[in-house]
């Protein structure tokens, strides 16, 4: 496979997941509070677990997308020195 | 949104098969004959005879078919070693070689009218997913035994109970993300294509984005396969 190609798919494969992964794990946090929430308290605790789902849940979405910049100017800084 | 005519569908109503109408069946039988899953079948048949018809027997000297294999192979083969070295690449190449292969299929053949692809169903993507999502775990615990809970822990200990939910959180993440962008861009590409072809299909209305739909669907399996391969890699690697 040719350089630019792959580099192309490694940007699109990094960079394409961010709005998925975000939206997803905020609703990966909110669902797990709401969860926590209605089914293990049966509604007694409501709505707090659902708050504090969803704060982690965005915390969560800020962490991928740090992870994904980090990664890649760790890689960007590897291939620098190599060439 | 279905295409409007399937033709297996329609030989498996002519069979006297019921054929569920709606998203999904109630019986066993009917849930065998939703057209994602006859297409699944169908993809599966069309890899073996395909692969069966030109690798018939293995020559030192390649022909046309071996040829053509050895360059799919081979490339994909480079593509998993300079992401996540050998060793990995020796134990999972089968996996998950199958699965770019079946994606491409899956997704291409959507373009033909008649077909659906089987990727369309959030079903199909799922099961796809979680079997990636059960195998990094997997080779997470078998390289570091129960020091793979370390990789959920972050760097200081006193972050922990900050960053214990948001790890998990986030892995979970990776189950909802992998499924449905594979499952909502091919989606997308099959409802457009319906819709433009029922609107101005005599004017050549789906041309465009059927091209664009061959790029989608390329693009969109490599997403795939190099995000489990960044999954299997970074399971494998020691935490922080």
């Amino acid at each position: 496979m040719s350089d630019v190609k792959s580099e192309f798919i490694h940007l699109l494969a990094n960079y394409g997941h961010i709005g998925f992964t975000f939206v997803g794990s905020i609703l990966v946090g909110m669902g797990g509070g709401i969860l926590l929430d209605q089914k293990v308290f049966d509604g007694r605790t409501a709505p707090w677990f659902t708050f504090i789902g969803l704060a982690f849940g965005i915390a969560a979405g800020y962490k991928t997308l740090l992870e994904i910049i980090w990664r890649n100017n760790k890689t960007e800084k590897k291939s620098d020195n190599e060439d | 949104m279905e295409h409007p005519i399937l033709f297996i569908s329609i030989i498996l109503e002519k069979l006297g098969l019921p054929v569920p109408h709606g998203p999904v069946g109630h019986t066993f039988l009917e849930q065998l004959c939703a057209p994602y899953m006859t297409y699944t079948w169908f993809v599966m048949a069309f890899l073996y005879f395909v692969s069966k018809l030109t690798l018939g027997s293995l020559e030192m000297v390649p022909g046309k078919g071996q040829n053509f294999w050895e360059l799919v192979i081979g490339g994909m083969d480079d593509f998993f070693v300079s992401n996540m070295g050998r060793d990995l690449t020796d134990k999972f190449f089968p996996m998950i070689a199958t699965f770019a292969l079946y994606i491409v299929i899956a997704n291409l053949i959507g373009l033909i009218p008649g077909f659906m692809s089987p990727t369309s169903s959030l079903n199909t993507t799922l099961a796809l997913t979680l079997i990636v999502w059960l195998s990094h775990h997997f080779i997470g615990i078998r390289e570091h035994g129960l020091r793979y809970y370390k990789h959920f822990m972050g760097p200081i200990w006193w972050l922990v109970p900050l960053l214990l939910p948001i790890e998990i959180i986030s892995n979970f993440a990776r189950l909802i993300s992998l499924s449905i962008r594979l499952f909502g861009n091919i989606m997308a590409k099959e409802t457009l294509l319906a819709i433009l072809f029922m609107l101005a299909g005599a004017f050549f209305a789906p041309l465009p984005i059927m091209i664009l739909g061959v790029l989608v669907s390329v693009v969109q399996a490599m997403v795939f396969v190099l995000l489990t391969v960044v999954y299997f890699s970074q399971a494998q690697e020691h935490a922080h």
